[in-house]
């Protein structure tokens, strides 16, 4: 066993890595390459690790939608994919079309009866339900992708996510140079935090290189409704919105419905440039193997009661251990050189630790928000509760 | 005014979906059955519809495809429900389950294809009128065909023999069986092309309206059809403008959000059932329901 | 036929002779085919997808009925299924159409979640359990009441009135838990403060909640409400034929109105059941398609309180069974619907033939 799992690991680097350096270049067109951090896997207990999760053979995913939905969940279970390949001793148990109520729970004890000793808890919605599993089994670690765990946070559980707004900004910039009306359209489903951030840090993005630029917000109140979709893109467009983007689940309807009217998209969750040959600019990628396989590492040297991971842990561009789970995608035909210069130079920035929501960060009533030359704390960003100036929607009170 | 014109082209390209489900559901229901499985039906139809122009690539065949899945589901359920004597309503819940279950299992390597669906056709001349032009001459081919298929099941169920045979089914099944007609036989017929109508619909909203396939993605479409055909009095044009006005009442949640108005989402969202309600008990309070009498009677 | 010749039927049938001894053989035989048939039919489907249908099959019967966790979820999911069948149920018996379980049942836990709110702490443990209770029945009765107002004044069907309301009452829960209810607290999540920890339902054993024990309560006193008492009897009148109920001077609008308000406050206590046993903390989502299943539940159990029983009991088994076709045979969440609407389909399409209406 232990003979042919070395094998496996000696077998898996040189392949990693060569992942790693054809991601880089992707990613940035081959204009610019930081070496992407690699990360070392452990895929069972040494003797002696104890804590929860230690000696886990069998890890268990739940997911709010389908696991083929060609966006958020999909990207999970790509993860999960990926996971399964780097550690094949493991058995993965997978669920999905889980309903963020109590269905959680009766999904996740299923998995913990089948012998289960680390849970991942893939959606927002299911925070309050991992939190109380975590309490329920001491031994078993439960890692909750998104949302917030007001502190304490249990020795056995987390909440881990990418520094999503730092892409998304970093999109916004290309949606703020490809605009030739001025007028951005965003189109998202619920005013949960999570898409607060997105949609203030697309405008942020745009604005810091087209100051007068506006995002028209259209909310659906639905994950995936592709006839709401459509309305909603409709909408924007006949509104003078020349470039789409959105937080949806299913994401091929906004970017066929721009792509139709000559329109500029810019994707989330997912590379869809193939839907948008002329239009597309570029989009926000997941990628959560690496994060995925250093946690599950974390928790099998039993490391991972007081490590890093172990609180409320979000990891961007700057992390020197591990990849950002997202980036950007690649840039479609019609990004000018300039502007792949000026999203450079911001990545740069914040490699070297700057913050997109740097203040000072004023709401639409002109309310400061985030201090001048403050960064926005952590809690802060979890619990975003407006829109910034320059977005045109509202949310609920 | 062009506000007006944006919800108003998007009323009609949003209720285009609604609108041929509730046509279907006008003429089964004409017949005396209810089949609240159109939720089911436009949802095979739109995956069906779907994958067909995927593998084929040429979107009219999302036309057969779309009524052939949905012509094929509506009939185990007129099966169950005619033959079997089940109960319509409780049939119609479980058919749309077993679509559900279906089109998610079958669907799923179709959530990330890329599809050469419709696209929007303006029509020459009628399509440069004022406001009209944009409001009804500027959709795709499947909008222009439903102006025709809104008369022609006028025309069928209120100007020919089979209407005729359809609609003494609802009312007076045991009067076919005198003059040697079997109700069952016609009540099968017109529920199966109902079907068809309902599948076409669900085409039109995943090779037209959304150019996308995803789990789930009628939404709830098919029971507000099921809803339309009472609220238009089971008359193919009353039925048309439920549909619109329906389709109305969601685009003006998001042109009211485009323009900054600030509405709560959730108002906005529970807007058009609101909306239907309200209508419906203005046009019953004078009318009064006219069903057809044996509608949801088995033979 | 009428209502009193339909409920006469059955008796007479019932009394067993030697050829319908013969018949019951036979349909039993008939019967066990159709649900085999369901059975090998998704078997075979589920193979076709590269799951072993011998290990799927006993792993969901492991997952369910061998394991005490799973008995404990089956218990949790059926007593709102019962109830909200229980919900369809008595309006059925006055001819009314209820589909609104779906909007009574997310009525009654967002009147409990608001119950729960205005008390704090100030009233806990049963008191605060009973207040949420009356609050989750009153909210589901004015709910079922408003569609049966629309029927009555406006004429306007009960069932697309119920069916329609149902989108509102989702959208009510939202507006809610996204603006005035959201707990300042929770890092601006849609949901409001979380249910003091003394005000959960008492639990039944390590693994369920006292839920059950209500539903069965609920099944047993509207069982008798509708075959012993006057209630019940003119409820069957009024489904029976209207114009003769009216004519024997029967108070039809108030009795339909009683039904509908008896059937919406089961589907709110539902409401109230789901939300401190199991959820406590009002979120958007919470219920959703319970009220589609409580419908189905009463509808193949014809109404009958002691078969509703029965049909929620085997749908929530089925619901609980889906988690483990997922885990144990790696098929798609979805996949579960099939095997329930095969089964399903199997019990519709075998059942005796009668004139059953709608």
């Amino acid at each position: 066993m232990t003979d042919s799992k070395k094998l496996f690991r000696r077998y898996r680097l040189p392949l990693g890595a060569a992942a790693a350096v054809v991601l880089a270049a992707t990613a940035f067109g081959g204009a610019s390459s930081s070496a992407a951090p690699k990360v070392a896997v452990t895929c069972s207990s040494p003797s002696g690790a104890s804590g929860p999760g230690t000696g886990a053979t069998t890890i268990g995913f739940i997911y709010v939608g389908s696991k083929t939905d060609f966006g958020y969940n999909e990207a999970a279970h790509a993860g999960a994919v990926a996971l399964g390949k780097a550690c094949p001793n493991i058995k993965i148990l997978e669920a999905d079309s889980i309903p963020e109520t109590s269905d959680m729970t009766t999904a996740a004890e299923q998995m913990i009866g089948q012998g289960a000793k680390i849970i991942f808890s893939t959606s927002y919605g299911y925070k309050d339900y991992a939190v109380s599993l975590a309490k329920e089994h001491s031994d078993v670690a439960v890692l909750q992708q998104g949302n917030f765990i007001t502190p304490p946070v249990p020795p056995n559980a987390n909440t881990y996510f990418g520094n999503v707004y730092e892409t998304v900004y970093l999109a916004g910039i290309a949606a703020g140079k490809a605009t030739k009306t001025g007028k951005l359209g965003f189109v998202a489903a619920f005013p949960i935090p999570q898409t607060l951030l997105n949609i203030n840090a697309f405008e942020l993005g745009a604005q810091s290189v087209n100051p007068k630029v506006k995002t028209y917000t259209v909310f659906t109140g639905s994950w995936c409704d592709p006839g709401k979709q459509a309305d909603a893109a409709s909408s924007l467009l006949s509104e003078g919105a020349d470039v789409l983007t959105q937080h949806q689940d299913c994401t091929g309807t906004v970017i066929k419905a721009a792509e139709a009217k000559g329109a500029f998209s810019v994707g989330y969750h997912y590379d869809a440039q193939s839907l948008a040959p002329k239009g597309w600019l570029t989009g926000s990628d997941w990628n959560w193997g690496p994060l995925y396989e250093s946690m599950v590492s974390t928790i099998l040297n039993g490391k991972f009661t007081g490590s890093v991971f172990n609180t409320n842990y979000s990891l961007g561009f700057s992390s020197k251990t591990i990849p950002s789970p997202m980036d950007l995608a690649p840039y479609g035909p019609s990004v000018k050189a300039g502007t792949k210069a000026l999203i450079a130079t911001a990545k740069k920035k914040i490699l070297a630790g700057w913050s997109p929501f740097t203040g000072p960060i004023v709401d639409q009533s002109g309310k400061i928000e985030v201090a001048k030359g403050k960064a926005a704390t952590a809690a802060q960003l979890a619990g975003m509760g407006y829109l910034v100036k320059g977005v045109v929607g509202s949310i609920p009170k | 005014m062009s506000v007006l014109i944006t919800i108003v082209a998007g009323a009609v390209a949003g209720g285009t979906s609604i609108l041929y489900a509730a046509l279907g559901e006008t003429i089964s229901e004409r017949a005396g059955v209810i089949n609240v499985g159109t939720e089911g039906t436009m949802l095979v139809g739109a995956l069906a519809g779907f994958a067909a122009v995927v593998e084929v690539g040429n979107p009219w065949i999302a036309i057969p495809a779309g009524a052939a899945a949905g012509a094929a589901l509506a009939a185990v359920f007129a099966f169950v429900v005619i033959y079997r004597k089940a109960s319509q309503l409780a049939t119609g819940l479980v058919v749309m389950f077993l679509a559900l279950g279906i089109t998610s299992l079958y669907g799923a390597s179709y959530v990330s294809a890329d599809v050469h669906g419709f696209t929007t056709w303006k029509i020459p001349v009628l399509g440069a009128l004022p406001f009209f032009g944009r409001v009804f001459f500027e959709h795709d081919p499947l909008v222009y065909i439903s102006y025709f298929v809104v008369p022609a099941v006028w025309w069928l169920l209120f100007r020919s023999r089979w209407g005729l045979l359809i609609r003494t089914a609802g009312e007076r099944p045991e009067a076919l069986r005198a003059y040697g007609v079997s109700p069952s036989l016609v009540r099968l017929v017109a529920v199966t092309l109902g079907g068809a109508l309902a599948g076409i619909g669900g085409a039109q909203l995943s090779t037209a309206l959304a150019l996308s396939w995803s789990e789930g993605m009628t939404a709830g479409r098919g029971f507000v059809a099921v809803a339309l055909v009472i609220f238009g009095g089971w008359r193919p044009l009353r039925v048309m403008g439920g549909a619109y006005l329906f389709g109305a009442a969601i685009t003006i949640g998001s042109v009211l959000q485009v323009h900054g108005v600030q509405v709560n989402q959730f108002v906005l969202d529970a807007f058009p059932y609101v909306l239907t309600l309200v209508v419906l008990v203005a046009l019953m309070r004078r009318e009064g329901q006219q069903a057809p009498e044996a509608l949801g009677q088995s033979l | 036929m009428t209502g009193f010749a339909a409920s006469v039927a059955p008796a007479v049938r019932s009394r067993l002779t030697v050829p319908a001894a013969r018949h019951l053989a036979a349909r039993t035989l008939f019967w066990g085919g159709m649900y085999l048939s369901a059975l090998v039919i998704f078997g075979a489907f589920t193979a076709l997808r590269g799951a072993d249908p011998f290990a799927m099959y006993h792993a969901m019967w492991q997952s369910t009925v061998l394991n005490a966790y799973g008995r404990g979820q089956v218990l949790d999911k059926a007593a709102p299924f019962i109830l909200c069948g229980l919900a369809v149920a008595i309006p059925a018996r006055a001819g009314l159409v209820n589909i609104g379980g779906e909007g009574q049942i997310v009525i009654g836990v967002t009147a409990a979640g608001g119950v729960a709110l205005a008390l704090g702490t100030h009233v806990t443990g049963t008191p605060a359990l009973i207040l949420m209770g009356l609050g989750a029945m009153a909210a589901g009765a004015l709910w079922a009441a408003i569609a049966t107002v629309l029927r009555l004044v406006g004429n306007v069907n009960e069932a697309i009135a119920t069916l329609l309301l149902n989108y509102v009452g989702a959208d009510v829960l939202n507006y809610l838990v996204y603006g005035p209810w959201r707990d300042p607290a929770g890092n601006g999540q849609p949901a409001a403060k979380p249910l003091p920890e003394g005000d959960s339902l008492p639990k039944l054993g390590s693994y369920a909640h006292i839920g059950i024990v209500a539903a069965l309560v609920a099944a047993v006193v509207v069982a008798f409400a509708l075959k012993r008492t006057s209630w019940g009897f003119m409820l069957r009148c009024v489904g029976g034929n209207q114009t003769a109920a009216r004519r024997a001077g029967l108070k039809v609008a108030w009795l339909m109105m009683s039904a509908m308000l008896v059937g919406g406050a089961l589907a709110g206590l539902a409401g109230m059941i789901q939300f401190t046993g199991l959820e406590g903390q009002l979120r958007p989502g919470i219920a959703a398609t319970f009220g589609y299943t409580g419908f189905l539940a009463s509808w193949l159990a014809r109404h009958q309180p002691g078969k509703v029983v029965l049909a929620a009991g085997l749908l929530a088994g089925i619901a609980v069974a889906g988690d483990s076709l997922q885990i144990t045979s790696h098929l798609p969440g979805s996949t579960v619907n099939i095997l329930m609407a095969l089964i399903l389909l199997a019990m519709l399409a075998t059942r005796s033939r009668s004139k059953a209406a709608a």
